[in-house]
């Protein structure tokens, strides 16, 4: 009885559970052409564990906040460098190894922690030094698990912390990263605003250690570090308008630099660092000039109505310099040979600005309005463009006006200023990985023009 | 006499000549904006590329791919972790009371009477005290560590691609390494060059060499597919690799490298 007047009610079950499989069938199928089509290769990242070091003398109490220090830095450098999928902390063993003989691979290769890559390794501090052994190891090669091991021994400060951790993050990407070095060890140089004056100042590729460079009580405008990182090359305000100077590095006082008449704008290095370019209006219109690198052989390049800014030269061969002019009207991005020949306009439209060339030489970063006019809706973004092809793509969309861009050596990272509120005084400088993903704030508000250092 | 005549004839057809000149005019403004429309169709024909049109500028996804950054994967987005949107609420099933079992159904465990057992003798001990026999350091059987074979197959999106390399022990003691070559020539493997219909199930054999600074030289086909195109894919993915990374160890290293197409 019970049996029976329960059989209806399982067909309606059974009916309703095929009609709810019928409808979800095409909702699946597309799901998946849609996976499908997005995926545009099935390599996956190296999974890279990186453990908490093993702090080996924890008598002396300035051990824990400096192993604490390097911890952090080595895990963002690694998850900053864009090439891993950083296993997160909370999945690791909960040992941590501090010498080959204490790591079981098997607990780190294994779920769910499912590493490739473990990085691991010993901190001590003791007598004002520290002492750093570091270690990576292949976790599914149980046969000879070791590709790098390293021992530091430096000053115990918690600025060598980071540096230490930043060599062993650089080793680390040096290895797997298919030979390109790492830039954990890389400087920023940019433009502080404050106190009605702009000043250069440095920091580190992750927006710590920021400090001044000069003391110019001027404004001092697109900071360009040389290639040797013994000299920044910038424009300042001073009796006769803005001249390019030179501060160098080594002496840490400026350098003499020839002025000129005119307003003189944005230097830019050639890759063997004996030559700038620049763009100076002292016959007129702003155009680009040449000159070596202590201001000696000055030559224009460029002669045609209407200015020509922001030169940069092609760092793989230093014999193409990309270039803004407006001898059409508005600014658009033109790339020349550095003896002026050969001249190809590559943006068709808009309000093109402020290029950098990438480090192998294949694209060109630029800030560009697509829309510029009276009530377009465009905003100044940061866009890539394919030398080559002339192709490009947007990586910046709807965070407010960007500008300056510069890219990193290992060219898998591009640095800007960026302004959220369209007030000028909120620019701050951002970084995110040359794809556009990634972003990430470096510092608070009130610093403009980044230039990252060649390495 | 002749101005008369017209004057008259004009005069009699006032009513048809303005018909005419209203026809005339109307042809007239129709052929200006004629003109004006086909001049602006003959001037501003076609996109030009930076137009917000959607053939116009038009970029391929593969441009971010020849960034020297891995290709992102897409993941799963169901994932409890991984979305955004929160899970559903677990079912809070109701508390349920088990009656009481009746007093019959509980089994009684009988007695059983143990079985009682010989005490074993013992050996008696040796009267010279015995060499302890060395302990096996390594389980006899059960879990040993796999054979590795200086190989490293990774699947794509359609196909698979493997690298061996030749040298046997450098494959075994520097396995990341042939990890890190696989991974970096497919990566630089646009299977889309491909055509899809005379390479589906094939595969083609490139080698290459590696120098010591980790760049890749003399790539040259091992074995051919037939297909034309996927050769040509297969050599220009090598070709696009600017390097490896320094060589571990050695001077050179050959590497042989198949790429499997499949649909």
């Amino acid at each position: 009885m019970n049996f029976r007047s329960e059989r209806p009610l399982t067909h309606l079950i059974r009916f309703t559970f095929a009609a709810a499989i019928m409808l979800s069938l095409p909702v699946g199928l597309h799901a998946q052409d849609w996976f499908k089509t997005e995926t545009s290769s099935g390599v996956s990242n190296i999974r890279l564990a990186v453990a908490d070091f093993k702090g080996v003398s924890a008598t002396d109490p300035q051990t824990l906040p400096l192993k604490h220090t390097f911890d952090t830095t080595l895990y963002n450098d690694l998850s900053n460098a864009g090439i891993f999928d950083l296993i997160s902390k909370s999945m690791l063993p909960q040992a941590s190894p501090g010498a080959p003989a204490e790591i079981n691979l098997a607990q780190w290769g294994g779920a769910p922690a499912s590493a490739a890559m473990v990085a691991f390794g010993a901190f001590g501090s003791s007598g004002g030094r520290i002492t750093v052994n570091g270690f990576l190891f292949d976790a599914k090669n149980t046969q000879f698990p070791q590709v790098l091991a390293k021992q530091y021994n430096e000053q115990a400060s918690d600025d060598m912390a980071r540096q230490v951790a930043h060599r062993f993050a650089d080793e680390i990407i040096f290895r797997l990263g298919g030979g390109v070095p790492g830039i954990a060890e890389t400087k920023i140089y940019y433009v502080k605003i404050g106190g009605g004056n702009k000043e250069i100042w440095a920091m580190d590729y992750d927006g710590a250690n920021q400090h001044a460079i000069t003391h110019l009580g001027t404004v001092s405008i697109s900071p360009r570090i040389s290639p040797d990182n013994s000299r920044i090359a910038f424009s300042s305000l001073g009796r006769d308008g803005f001249q390019i100077r030179m501060y160098s590095l080594l002496l840490n006082r400026p350098v003499s630099f020839p002025s000129a008449g005119g307003t003189n704008l944005s230097p830019a290095w050639s890759p063997n660092g004996r030559d700038i370019a620049f763009s100076s209006s002292r016959s007129g219109d702003p155009e680009i000039w040449i000159a070596d690198s202590n201001g000696g052989s000055v030559h224009r390049v460029t002669s045609f109505r209407g200015p020509d800014v922001s030169p940069v030269f092609n760092p793989k061969t230093g014999s193409q310099i990309a270039w803004i002019s407006g001898r059409t009207g508005l600014p658009q991005l033109y790339i020349m040979d550095t003896d002026g020949s050969g001249v190809s306009r590559m943006t068709d439209g808009g309000y093109a600005t402020s290029p950098s060339w990438s480090p192998n030489g294949q694209f060109i970063a630029f800030a560009w309005d697509r829309k510029y006019g009276p009530g377009a809706p465009g905003g100044q973004d940061i866009y890539v463009m394919e030398v080559a092809t002339k192709r490009w793509i947007q990586l910046t969309h709807d965070i407010g006006r960007c500008d300056f861009p510069s890219w990193s050596p290992d060219g898998r990272h591009i640095v800007f200023a960026n302004t959220p509120g369209g007030r000028s005084s909120s620019t701050r400088i951002v970084s995110m990985l040359a794809d556009g993903t990634g972003r990430k704030t470096l510092t608070e508000a009130g610093a403009d023009m980044p230039n990252w250092s060649w390495k | 006499m002749a101005a008369e005549t017209r004057w008259i004839q004009d005069e009699q057809s006032t009513g048809e000549n303005l018909r005419g000149n209203l026809v005339g005019s109307l042809v007239l403004h129709v052929a200006i904006a004629g003109l004006i429309f086909g001049a602006a169709y003959i001037s501003n024909r076609g996109h030009n590329w930076g137009e917000n049109a959607a053939t116009a500028g038009a970029i391929q996804a593969t441009m971010v791919a020849s960034l020297p950054l891995p290709p992102k994967q897409r993941e799963l987005d169901n994932g409890v972790l991984t979305s955004e949107s929160p899970s559903p609420a677990p079912v809070v099933a109701k508390e349920k009371t088990e009656p009481p079992p009746k007093p019959d159904e509980v089994a009684v465990p009988e007695k059983t009477k143990p079985v009682k057992q010989a005490p074993q003798p013992t050996p008696a001990p040796p009267k010279h005290p015995q060499p302890t026999p060395p302990q096996p350091t390594k389980a006899a059987t059960g879990e040993t560590a796999g054979i590795r074979i200086p190989q490293s197959t990774i699947e794509l999106k359609n196909g698979t691609a493997s690298a061996m390399v030749q040298d046997r022990t450098f494959g075994a003691r520097f396995a990341y390494y042939v990890n890190i070559v696989n991974r970096t020539v497919a990566q630089n493997w646009y299977t889309q060059e491909a055509d899809p219909r005379a390479s589906v199930g094939k595969s083609v054999t490139v080698i290459f060499d590696i120098n010591r600074d980790g760049t890749p030289a003399n790539p040259r086909l091992g074995t051919g597919s037939g297909s034309p195109s996927l050769d040509q894919s297969a050599m220009r993915a090598i070709q696009r690799v600017e390097g490896f990374g320094p060589l571990p160890a050695g001077d050179r290293i050959t590497v042989e490298y198949t790429f499997h197409y499949t649909q």
